[in-house]
């Protein structure tokens, strides 16, 4: 994960949060040591690879997605809101994994997502996003909207993650220490670090997308 | 209002000393350990469902006249020290997250986007900004053919307004806009990321000013000066965020209030002749029993979800269809705001997480102008994401996996800006029962809705409108992500049963003792966030209800009780 801010690590500043803000954050941490226990042994490899193409991990260390997903819905820690078209949002993760694994099967002859290489994981996911799979489970599902809820979660579980701060350079909680430095002049604390660089990413995601 | 303007900070509320009984080195809610506890068998003044914005001050405010009141609040109560965390994703609990069906052809989502569940409501984690309706908005049928009009006038609600400004307290430039008028407390400074939309909207020629936010400049009683940490939508555990939870729910307990949390109302009980509501039956989360709490008057204030569901979940023999709902009435016109939010990307660092979210706005495209091609307007306002919020954004524009990640690594350099869209009451757009229940076996809500042509006009227009801004702020690229904020209807005011489910008294057609105080009372919305205009409306509410200017029956307090009450 080293990259844009190379030398900054948000949790330096640690010792600097509250105590309930910081149990919580690294509870988090602790994530990749927990056993799954709402996914089944067998969505494991399909999970962990969805998690790591729709988030770009493809080595360790890991932010450990798969497990806070897990937790989130073993708690039954939900949304709020459910698509009148689609159903319970637990129901929907495990059709999906499911559905990823027929796909799996019918284009690639392989028995799960999770079997696959890098680019033919990629090429399924680009259709799962464009609401673009079609037979078996995919036709009883709103393909689009399953996509939705499932990055929800995925990217709620990645960018809740310390090491996904220190890639983004962003200051973390900042209780009760605050913020002092709002910019237009000055806009780093003392903790924070400059970017390595300026440049615009933006025709490098385009491309990518 | 000249007071005001030239004494700024210096006066403070009349008969609220809630920013003087919070304690300066801890958070959590005074006097929740020594709070008066009813019996279920006494019969209170009033059984407010909903600790939020409405109950809240309703609460408040008639405790101060010696009413006795219970608050039946679903969610816990909070002890923010422990409970609030500077974390996106460790304040799941501070929404409504209980399931809800959303369908229609536009489903709005529920939870954090707009739904908060414990004591002091979603204003826990409201962004903060508290402008307030226009003139216009209280006769938008008059004035513009769409809509439909209020059956009182924004003159009615002007001197609630400003009280509750002070209490507040709201911090922001002097307002142009709307009826004119002045802040309690100066303006917030403004943040690198804010001030570059500014800019650009000024290239623009759209004019914007400083707030206005119900965020302490300065101190205020007890409570301390806004840190600028950004965790507004998270809970404030700074106490300058102003929630009913330190603005009227301490001086509310002060004076003999109740607030029962954890305790979910199943059902408002109506007289075996239907003539009147008897109290509410609710249950405890720790015990799991339904219970009742009797009461001369009550006041549903569960806001435009759990407001209407309760009101149908409680059918009896004479309302077979749900109470107050035998004209069909119950439930529909919810209305939503447009809230799309555009991003530009700058050559230097801004860092949109610092400052609270809310900063700049402008009212300038409020009103109605023919020009434009549809009714009513929109208004302008700063945002900023954090990252999780930030990542939905990015993901919006169909970004995942290398992109997204790419994207996100140049966090520290986007800022954005935001809309509100006025989007009109449609009788469709409406909360019914799903029929899927609760752990209670309660039939949960199910909200439809979709946009008329008004609406899609509107929301484009404004779109372009904020392209528009950030491309003259210098930005170098540009991210769009559609979405909705806010609720208001669904158990409208109006001149009749036929048209409405409470009169301009808040008072339900169906039952004299049966009054609706929250959002859902809103025949329109404008495009302000409604906050503060769910806060004045219960201010004017409770300002009749003491004064008995509405005939409740026996809902009057007995004087004798009144002292029992205040030991």
């Amino acid at each position: 994960m080293v990259g844009r801010y190379p030398d900054y690590d948000v949790i330096d500043a640690a010792p600097m949060w509250d105590e309930a803000t910081r149990r919580a954050v690294e509870a988090r941490m602790r994530a990749e040591s927990c056993q799954l226990c709402f996914f089944a042994a067998e969505e494991a490899a399909t999970l962990r690879a969805f998690c790591d193409v729709v988030t770009a991990q493809d080595g360790e260390p890991r932010v450990p997605v798969a497990e806070l997903v897990d937790d989130k819905l073993a708690c039954g820690r939900l949304d709020g809101y459910q698509y009148a078209d689609m159903p319970d949002d637990r129901e929907t993760w495990h059709l999906v994994l499911c559905g990823l694994d027929e796909v799996a099967t019918r284009r690639y002859a392989r028995a799960s997502f999770g079997a696959l290489e890098d680019a033919a994981r990629e090429a399924i996911v680009t259709d799962f996003a464009r609401g673009a799979l079609t037979g078996g489970i995919w036709d009883t599902l709103n393909v689009k909207r399953a996509f939705s809820v499932c990055m929800r979660a995925v990217l709620a579980a990645f960018y809740s993650h310390p090491w996904a701060w220190n890639e983004i350079g962003f200051g973390g909680p900042a209780y009760p220490h605050g913020y002092m430095r709002l910019g237009p002049l000055a806009v780093r604390e003392p903790y924070e670090r400059r970017g390595a660089t300026d440049e615009d990413p933006v025709g490098f995601a385009r491309e990518e997308s | 209002m000249i007071s005001t303007n030239l004494f700024k900070g210096s006066r403070g509320p009349d008969a609220n000393d809630s920013r003087y009984l919070i304690a300066v080195d801890r958070r959590d809610l005074p006097g929740e350990a020594t709070m008066r506890h009813y019996e279920d068998v006494d019969e209170v003044d009033l059984c407010i469902v909903g600790a939020g914005a409405g109950g809240s001050v309703l609460a408040q405010r008639l405790a101060r006249h010696g009413w006795r009141i219970v608050i039946l609040e679903a969610g816990p109560f909070w002890h923010p020290d422990e409970d609030w965390v500077s974390d996106e994703a460790g304040s799941h609990e501070l929404y409504w997250t209980q399931k809800r069906i959303i369908g229609g052809a536009d489903p709005i989502e529920l939870g954090k986007n707009n739904s908060g569940r414990g004591v002091g409501g979603s204003m826990v984690h409201y962004a903060g900004y508290t402008p307030r309706f226009h003139p216009s908005d209280f006769e938008t049928r008059r004035r513009d053919g769409v809509g439909v009009d209020w059956p009182i006038s924004y003159a009615e609600l002007r001197d609630h307004y400003a009280r509750v400004e002070r209490e507040l307290p709201v911090a922001g430039q002097t307002w142009p806009w709307g009826d004119p008028h002045a802040y309690p407390f100066s303006p917030h400074p403004v943040s690198g990321a804010a001030s570059r939309i500014w800019k650009g909207a000024l290239a623009c020629g759209i004019e914007m000013r400083v707030g206005p936010v119900g965020i302490v400049n300065g101190t205020f009683g007890n409570r301390p000066h806004c840190i600028y940490r950004g965790f507004c939508l998270q809970g404030c555990k700074v106490n300058a965020k102003a929630s009913p939870y330190v603005t009227h729910l301490p001086d509310a307990l002060a004076h003999g209030v109740e607030v029962r949390a954890k305790s979910m109302a199943v059902r408002v009980e109506v007289d075996p002749s239907g003539q009147r509501a008897l109290g509410v039956s609710y249950i405890q989360e720790q015990h799991g029993v339904e219970r009742l709490q009797r009461a001369r008057a009550v006041a549903v204030c569960g806001y435009s979800i759990e407001s209407p569901r309760l009101l149908l979940n409680s059918a009896t023999a004479g309302f077979p269809h749900g109470l107050c709902n035998n004209d069909d009435q119950v439930g529909r016109y919810v209305m939503v705001q447009g809230a799309t939010q555009t991003a530009g990307r700058y050559p230097v660092e801004v860092r949109m997480y610092k400052a609270p979210p809310p900063e700049v706005s402008s009212e300038v495209f409020y009103e109605t102008d023919a020009t434009r091609g549809f009714a009513r307007g929109f208004s302008i306002q700063t945002v900023a994401p954090l990252p999780i919020g930030w990542a939905e954004h990015v993901l919006a524009e169909g970004h995942w996996g290398r992109a997204l990640r790419e994207y996100m690594r140049d966090y520290n350099h986007w800022a954005t800006v935001g809309v509100l869209n006025e989007l009109l009451p449609q009788p469709d757009n409406r909360v019914t029962l799903a029929d899927e229940c609760d752990q209670y076996a309660l039939p949960i809500a199910r909200f439809d809705y979709t946009l008329c042509d008004n609406d899609k006009a509107n929301m484009a227009f404004s779109a372009r409108v904020i392209r528009e801004i950030v491309q003259a702020s210098g930005a170098q690229d540009i991210l769009t992500i559609q979405r909705f904020a806010h609720l208001i209807g669904g158990c409208r005011m109006g001149t009749d049963p036929g048209n409405s489910v409470v009169s301009s008294d808040q008072q339900s057609w169906a039952l004299p003792n049966l009054f609706i105080c929250d959002g859902s009372v809103c025949p329109t919305q404008g495009s302000a966030n409604p906050a503060l205009t769910i806060m004045a409306l219960a201010s004017r509410l409770a300002e009749r209800l003491a004064a008995r200017e509405v005939d409740a029956g026996s809902a009057r307090p007995h004087v004798e009780l009144t002292s029992s009450a205040r030991s």
